[in-house]
């Protein structure tokens, strides 16, 4: 299967393309692509800099060597960017990136874009559906889906799973740790794909869509998090 | 320990000392021309009220009203708690409402107008077969309005518009038990600066804005203290039980 890591940055895509290179074998590339239709130069200069500052510098440079990684201009949706990825012959896209894909660009890849989705879905759409899912009092979980060109809207879920956040201290921790886990849950959903045995939980829109939190919720989730993990530290001892 | 619903009440107190005393109170009643006497009315009126009075839910619906007051006089008299004139109606259909809104993104003025021909009684914005129209309203003030002000500033949104939606929205956090549309007013409490004068042709709407915030506020300070202890006799019982 050919598959392309949509990321604005090579670091941000490095762990999911050495997890799904462990032992398959799809092809993986790297399309890097700006968020906004901002100046070329200055762009090429951001990935440079990264580039220096960041670790991994050597893995991402033997990638760039390879040609695994196809850097683009414009943005997705731009007709030179759709050109470009149509002749790339991309059957999936596994989404690292801020951009919001428009129908033409998702129809570039046969089987659609996936999404690591921090949230459980249909429940809780939209942002920050961590927080809002502790402020809530519900589960936290990492969701995997085919996108489409609404938020969080996509039909086809492929897993939704709980996941344990009890030993992060807070929400950013927590935050961080559930979007570290999106290279294992994309290789999870991938070898369901390629499995062919593909059962999709639907999305029912039945839940709400959720918006950014006001740092009133913010602070409350916080602690409500705090007392909840002090509460499951308690019980396990 | 304490419990979710503490916590949130003990948040929702806090912002509500602070908006009565440090918001509502310190509007420079002046500045809103011939609108001042209803800033300063609500004002004395928030100054003194107690939780009970200010969380006291206005006449609950649940059919399309008609009111006899426009849109715009129904949401001053809501903001101070004064009852509405109203009539039983058969609604309006609400999927022709939200295709205009969508023809409209780029006009905010007649987004406006054809929100406040709806909502001659505002309460109809919180009944079920106004979702549709309610979601948007919040998605608009939450992302397009939102992502305006914070990317570039305050003078990029039409200022009617914006505090229209945040008068609506705030009806629908006084009666809907949806933490969203209460977060939507936290959020843009702490977006706004507390100085700012809107030049708008009804400059006034932030003034009912915070006022109906503030009733918002108490009810679900109300309703949340509500919850707290029934679930703590429940805890008790349950204790007693288990001994």
């Amino acid at each position: 299967m050919r598959i392309a890591i949509l990321a604005n940055t090579l670091p941000a895509a490095l762990p999911i393309y050495e997890e799904l290179k462990r032992d398959s074998d799809s092809e993986v590339f790297i399309i890097l692509c700006p968020v906004s239709p901002d100046s070329a130069l200055r762009e090429l200069f951001r990935h440079c800099a990264r580039w220096i500052l960041k670790r991994a510098r050597w893995q991402s440079l033997r990638l760039l060597l390879e040609g695994r990684v196809f850097y683009f201009h414009n943005t997705l949706d731009h007709p030179k960017s759709l050109t470009r990825l149509s002749k790339l012959n991309l059957e999936l896209g596994l989404h690292k990136s801020g951009t919001i894909y428009r129908e033409s660009t998702i129809n570039c890849f046969r089987l659609g874009i996936l999404n690591a989705h921090i949230g459980m879905l249909p429940a809780y759409r939209g942002r920050s559906v961590m927080e809002w899912a502790v402020l809530e009092g519900n589960e936290l979980g990492i969701s995997v889906f085919f996108i489409d060109a609404g938020i969080d809207t996509g039909k086809r879920i492929i897993l939704s799973e709980k996941v344990d956040i009890s030993h992060c201290e807070s929400l950013a921790g927590a935050k961080q740790y559930l979007f570290s886990l999106d290279a294992v849950f994309y290789r999870r959903a991938l070898d369901l794909v390629s499995s062919g045995q593909m059962h999709y939980k639907q999305n029912d829109l039945s839940g709400r869509r959720y918006y950014v939190m006001s740092k009133l919720f913010n602070d409350v989730a916080e602690k409500v998090l705090s007392i909840s993990n002090q509460q499951s530290a308690t019980s396990n001892r | 320990m304490k419990t979710r619903e503490d916590l949130i009440v003990s948040a929702l107190n806090g912002r509500l000392h602070e908006l009565r005393r440090k918001h509502i109170l310190r509007l420079a009643a002046d500045s809103f021309c011939e609108d001042a006497a209803f800033v300063l009315q609500m004002q004395k009126q928030l100054a003194d009220a107690s939780l009970e009075c200010m969380g006291a839910l206005p006449l609950l619906i649940n059919a399309w009203m008609d009111c006899e007051t426009d849109c715009l006089s129904s949401l001053r008299a809501l903001s101070l708690g004064e009852p509405l004139r109203l009539r039983e109606a058969m609604p309006p259909a609400a999927e022709s409402l939200l295709r205009a809104l969508d023809e409209h993104k780029r006009n905010p003025e007649q987004r406006f107008r054809l929100l406040t021909d709806r909502y001659s009684c505002p309460l109809n914005v919180a009944l079920a077969s106004e979702n549709e129209i309610c979601e948007h309203i919040l998605a608009r003030l939450m992302v397009q309005d939102r992502a305006a002000i914070e990317r570039e500033s305050l003078s990029t949104v039409c200022a009617d518009d914006l505090l229209l939606k945040l008068n609506l929205v705030a009806i629908a956090a006084r009666i809907k038990s949806d933490l969203r549309f209460l977060d939507a007013l936290n959020y843009y409490y702490e977006l706004l600066p507390a100085d700012w004068v809107p030049r708008a042709n009804d400059a006034w709407l932030l003034a009912s804005y915070l006022g109906l915030y503030a009733r918002a506020l108490a009810v679900r300070i109300l309703r949340n203290q509500t919850i707290a202890h029934s679930d703590t006799r429940e805890h008790s019982a349950r204790r007693a039980a288990d001994l």
